[in-house]
């Protein structure tokens, strides 16, 4: 028998070369595989990349001190192109088939609530590194699903809490003109009458505008100090660059409900002056961040974006959970998880276990002129506390 | 109302400069399509393409003019060749063909660009003499738009004249009548319509061009613009220059008033209007064939 003489030859071989190393390596000594299914093409491709280098990085930091319970991390990324249907596909296939016993990832909320029914089955813990849609950790809550990350009605709370505290008075509001832009306008709305300020009007541009002029006009003729926009991608850059052209920052402060360093970077000057919430940025004040900062931009050559921060702050917090578990078994995890605290980047983050939402501050920062930087930077100007932004468990909405 | 005659003037300024670059798509795609009879369905890329390499332009020799001049010899370079090596294999195909290849052209461009200039928006910025703002009858309004309005009042003249008054205009236009009679007058039609297809795609490049410091360079722009170009030569009736003209115009016109008016009705008000011009005169304004 051929195959058996061939099979012992190999095994001696293998056995005769790995003999110094046994005490080492013990059995199950493989690396834990971290599976991540996230867009890295389409839409929002430039997202997926954020979070891939985000959870590279911080992978790579953690194997540096040894690993994590003496195995190696490594994170295998698939691209889902943002497509829910595409992720389910993929993440079970870096679950049955490669194995993974933990998932990062799903750029997109539609995504993630794909794949969050599944996880039970699968026996796996997703953590999840910017899925923003509020009922993740509301209505479609399930056990396995941990959200480290600042959610989209958190993100809209801090506007709401430093609207209330400044000057402003008259609000406009523009956003793009699906679920997401009426969505976000419908919260603004609220929280503008609820501050007693006065609400002139909202308008909805069609997915796709490129010429703003007359959406900056009716802003201009509104007499509003101040409007909100609910804008993204190529509609973001388009109105920013244009409502620069018209010199409307002069006249009415612009808010937005994100600022990332991408869009910044597309529109130049023309992002100067903006006010936004933000979930990270490199600018944030700590010890933990300038770390972090310096270490990114040794290995980068540039600073960290809003979701690098992120992924990295979901990383912190699954490496301490499994520390604290001894294990990667998710009845073994998840109850560990639900009990993590960091101070980290972003300061102080705690898990709570009744909606596994992490309890963290709001931010809100403005662009400005920076020396030593090419292109305008975001920088803080108002914090809020933990318990005012973070809602009441499994809720999207703020009672006060 | 006081402030309705500037804001009259002002609206009318947005609706030139808007037009402006849906004409330099519009006339190229029916230039193309009178002469050629194809729907070049990668014009969108063709705009994007002219975009990416303004960027570069101003990115390396830092003059935006040197960009206008740079983006349609690239774009219109590139077009011919494609024209010269792909197209001309196809004609006496069908139409189907063509719009399998320029299909096809779109998503590797697209491709292309991706992997050449990556995934982010590209700021182009206008040269500093256009950056400014004038006041018209106290409104702030940018120079760049009036830079576009005049650059599209411009090249129409330029390309009337050109198809008026140039011998390749005329060949353009006798070709575009009756191919096969101007091939027997001994006229190399291939060459003319090289010659057009280039030009076509040159005008895109310009587009993109003056285009991008609007809406910066990035990948959306294609699929954006092509849907713009059909309606306005569908509008304008395809293969006629003042249609495209007039497409452009009309479009922009109940754009700029339309999304001030009925918000929520602009973009349908667009396809309403495309609507009845096909059921009224199924070849569009100016078109020839019904």
């Amino acid at each position: 028998m051929t195959g058996t003489s061939g099979f012992s030859r190999r095994a001696i071989l293998g056995a005769t070369l790995a003999t110094p190393f046994v005490a080492r390596h013990a059995l199950g000594d493989e690396p834990i595989k971290i599976g991540m299914p996230c867009a890295l093409t389409g839409p929002a491709g430039e997202i997926g990349a954020q979070m891939r280098r985000g959870a590279e990085f911080w992978a790579k930091s953690v194997n540096a001190q040894g690993g994590l319970l003496n195995r190696q991390v490594s994170i295998v990324a698939q691209d889902t192109t943002g497509d829910p249907a595409t992720a389910i596909r993929k993440a079970q296939d870096l679950v049955e088939r490669e194995g993974c016993r933990l998932l990062f990832g799903m750029t997109l909320s539609s995504e993630a609530l794909a794949v969050a029914p599944k996880l039970a089955d699968w026996n796996t813990i997703f953590v999840s590194g910017d899925n923003g849609d509020g009922r993740l950790t509301g209505e479609s809550f399930v056990p396995n699903f941990f959200r480290p990350n600042t959610s989209g009605p958190m993100e809209t709370r801090a506007i709401a809490l430093y609207l209330r505290q400044a000057d402003f008075k008259n609000f406009y509001a523009l956003g793009m003109d699906y679920a997401w832009g009426h969505n976000s306008i419908g919260v603004f709305k609220d929280e503008v009458k609820k501050s007693g300020k006065n609400f002139v009007a909202d308008i909805y541009s069609p997915i796709g505008t490129k010429d703003y002029s007359t959406y900056i006009t009716k802003i201009r003729q509104s007499g509003a100090d101040a409007c909100f926009l609910v804008l993204q991608g190529d509609d973001n850059n388009a109105f920013l660059s244009q409502a620069k052209q018209y010199r409307l920052g002069d006249k009415v402060q612009l808010l937005t409900s994100i600022v990332d360093l991408n869009s910044i970077h597309a529109v130049g000057e023309a992002a100067v002056g903006l006010i936004g919430s933000s979930r990270y940025t490199f600018s944030f004040p700590g010890e933990a961040n300038a770390k972090f900062v310096a270490a990114w931009k040794q290995e980068y050559g540039v600073v960290p974006d809003v979701f690098e921060g992120e992924q990295w702050q979901a990383g912190r917090m699954l490496e301490v959970a499994i520390k604290k578990a001894g294990s990667i078994d998710a009845d073994k995890l998840r109850p560990a998880f639900e009990t993590v605290e960091i101070d980290d980047i972003k300061g102080k983050v705690a898990m709570r276990a009744c909606d596994h939402q992490a309890v963290q501050r709001g931010f809100m920062v403005k662009v400005g002129r920076k020396e030593g930087f090419t292109d305008p930077v975001p920088e803080l100007i108002a914090t809020f506390p933990a318990d005012e932004v973070t809602p009441a468990c499994r809720q999207m909405t703020y009672d006060s | 109302m006081s402030d309705f005659l500037p804001f009259l003037v002002t609206q009318c300024l947005n609706a030139l400069s808007q037009a402006a670059l849906l004409f330099f798509l519009g006339c190229g795609l029916t230039l193309i399509f009178g002469i050629m009879r194809i729907v070049n369905f990668a014009h969108g890329a063709f705009f994007m393409l002219g975009a990416y390499v303004g960027y570069s332009a101003v990115h390396w020799t830092g003059s935006f003019w040197l960009a206008l001049i740079a983006a349609p010899l690239v774009v219109g370079g590139f077009g011919a060749a494609f024209e010269l090596g792909i197209l001309r294999r196809l004609y006496g195909r069908d139409g189907h063909a063509f719009l399998m290849v320029t299909f096809g052209l779109t998503l590797i461009m697209g491709e292309v660009i991706r992997l050449i200039w990556g995934v982010e928006a590209l700021q182009v910025k206008p040269p500093d003499s256009l950056s400014d703002i004038v006041f018209i009858m106290d409104e702030p309004f940018p120079v760049y738009r009036l830079f576009l309005a005049a650059s599209g009042i411009v090249v129409a003249i330029v390309i009337w004249q050109f198809l008026e008054r140039t011998r390749l205009g005329l060949l353009i236009r006798a070709t575009s009548q009756n191919a096969e009679m101007v091939y027997a007058l001994g006229t190399d039609v291939a060459l003319v319509r090289s010659a057009v297809f280039g030009i076509g795609c040159g005008l895109a490049g310009i587009g993109g061009v003056l285009a991008a410091p609007l809406v910066t360079a990035s990948l959306g722009m294609a699929p954006n613009a092509v849907i713009d170009t059909f309606v306005i030569v569908i509008i304008g009736g395809m293969g006629s220059f003042l249609g495209s003209l007039i497409g452009a115009l009309l479009v922009a016109f109940v754009q700029v008033f339309g999304t001030y008016y009925f918000p929520d009705f602009a973009l349908a008000l667009m396809y309403l209007i495309m609507l009845t011009v096909l059921v009224v005169r199924p070849g569009g304004l100016l078109g020839k064939e019904a």
